[in-house]
């Protein structure tokens, strides 16, 4: 059982249906703490995506309540959500580069938008990058990449503002077996350093030896394993 | 320190969409240039009217027993006639002289013709910020009931077709110039949507990484102000240059030596500069309207 004080992300009867024949889910009870590593699974077009866009508040849902660092969503007006998204890093299965900016300006617009002195972002944004792997290529433009390097840049962006969230959609769908497991031990690395990460795949093999919690998405409703 | 950004980026982005940012400014030139250049036929009309209406003025014939002192009172009170600039006096001498000069060769006519047979007369000159056909109308009424006065000659005719072209042209221009200004708004605002919407991913990444909607919206305000700016400020030139070449023309042309060609008043080309500045940036605000939402 997780204390409410340690819990980071907060659903309390949580729907989001389009209309009255489209219910994604309905009634979802949950609780993630602070620097905890859950998959969330399930089927092609089940809703994963839907319940991570309603944490970055791409979309609203349609009762219930949300809390995410302590934050209410539904108390967040239009004008707060940029300082909520702030702290969610997001990555995507197809990336969502600026192809026509470098690694490097595609990285360094997270700490643009916060404000970050021009020295400081470029001290951090080579720093992550070498984290990641691509030391020597912050010059080079996304579609002079392979797709796991893509990949890669995606999560330096979603990292380089130390987010204490990560919201991973699908980041491994693109990739091969070698750079699936490089993304992996990527995100247990940020999680070893604190973050706490929902990891939203449909693989199994991704989690079928893994100790964290799996939370299954099944017919709108959250099964935990 | 926000502005600083705004231009950093916005000039980054201009740099990165060289090609697609100046079919936009030449898009917003063209109508702006269209727009100019009816303006400019519409001062240059209104400048004719104007000049040929003031030179046409009134002539004021007198009784030939008008009193030699009496000239002078009735000069005064003329003078003070509202809407008059100029009272010019001619007497039957010079305006028997006149007659000789317009005879030139011919001029043997006259021989033997007393050189005080014409009568006396004063010559008006309208003020030009004034000069309305009602005003010369209700003025030549005036004047002619005086009993000094024999005759007031105004060109009547002249100055009722040249108020009735004026009027329709006016209407004309006005009509056209609004019909043009609503095509080039609409142009400018949908050539702006199109860039971007062409940018769309940019905004829902920028959204993402929790970019506030100022943040966004600011290099695009900005990269908007910028096409206003230089697209106006082309068009202005290209209206100027062709203005030049007529001036020119007009030197070396008979046929158009007098017509005075005038540019656009100054304020008038702040106005459009400022109204094309203001379109772009608009259209840029309302495009992105629909981006800035959750």
């Amino acid at each position: 059982m997780i204390s409410l004080e340690s819990s980071i992300i907060r659903f309390k009867d949580v729907s989001k249906k389009y209309s009255q024949d489209n219910i994604v889910f309905s009634g979802i009870d949950l609780e993630i703490e602070k620097g905890e590593f859950v998959f969330l699974t399930g089927p092609s077009g089940i809703g994963k995506s839907t319940m991570l866009r309603i944490l970055f508040c791409a979309e609203r849902p349609t009762s219930g309540e949300i809390w995410v660092d302590g934050v209410a969503l539904s108390s967040l007006s239009n004008s707060q959500v940029p300082y909520l998204r702030r702290k969610i890093g997001v990555i995507f299965q197809d990336f969502k580069l600026l192809s026509n900016h470098t690694v490097f300006d595609n990285v360094a617009l997270s700490l643009e938008v916060i404000g970050l002195g021009k020295k400081q972002a470029e001290k951090r944004v080579m720093q992550v990058l070498e984290g990641v792997g691509l030391t020597g290529k912050a010059s080079r433009y996304p579609l002079q990449l392979s797709g796991g390097e893509q990949q890669r840049v995606a999560i330096a962006r979603a990292v380089v503002n130390r987010p204490p969230i990560i919201l991973a959609d699908e980041p491994t769908g693109n990739l091969d077996l070698q750079r699936t497991e490089e993304a992996m031990m990527l995100m247990e690395e940020l999680n070893a350093r604190g973050a706490t990460i929902i990891f939203a795949t449909h693989d199994e093999r991704l989690f079928e030896d893994t100790h964290r919690r799996v939370l299954r998405l099944l017919n709108g409703k959250i099964e935990i394993q | 320190m926000i502005l600083p950004t705004f231009y950093h980026r916005a000039f980054y982005d201009l740099r990165q969409d060289l090609c697609a940012q100046l079919i936009t400014t030449m898009v917003v030139s063209l109508s702006i240039l269209i727009f100019a250049f009816f303006t400019l036929l519409y001062f240059n009309l209104q400048h004719f009217v104007e000049r040929f209406g003031t030179e046409l003025g009134l002539t004021i014939f007198l009784t030939e027993d008008t009193p030699k002192d009496r000239i002078l009172s009735l000069y005064q009170e003329l003078t003070e006639l509202p809407g008059v600039e100029k009272v010019t006096y001619i007497s039957s001498k010079e305006a028997f002289g006149r007659l000789e000069n317009f005879l030139k060769d011919e001029k043997e006519v006259l021989e033997g013709v007393d050189p005080e047979f014409l009568p006396p007369s004063f010559e008006i000159q309208i003020n030009r910020a004034v000069f309305q056909l009602e005003r010369i109308k209700q003025l030549a009424g005036e004047i002619d009931k005086w009993p000094e006065v024999s005759k007031v000659q105004f060109g009547q005719e002249w100055i009722d077709r040249l108020y009735v072209f004026s009027s329709l042209a006016r209407i004309i221009v006005a009509i056209a110039g609004l019909l043009l200004l609503f095509t080039a708004a609409f142009v400018v605002t949908n050539t702006i949507k199109l860039t971007v919407y062409a940018r769309q991913e940019e905004l829902e990444i920028m959204r993402l990484v929790g970019a506030t909607n100022i943040f966004i919206q600011g290099p695009f305000l900005v990269e908007a102000f910028l096409q206003g700016l230089l697209g106006s400020s082309l068009a202005l030139g290209a209206v100027f240059a062709c203005y030049r070449f007529l001036q020119g023309l007009e030197a070396k042309s008979e046929l158009l030596r007098g017509v005075n060609i005038c540019f656009i008043p100054w304020h008038y080309t702040v106005v459009i500069i400022a109204s094309s500045v203001l379109l772009c940036v608009l259209g840029s605000a309302l495009a992105m309207r629909r981006f800035l939402r959750l």
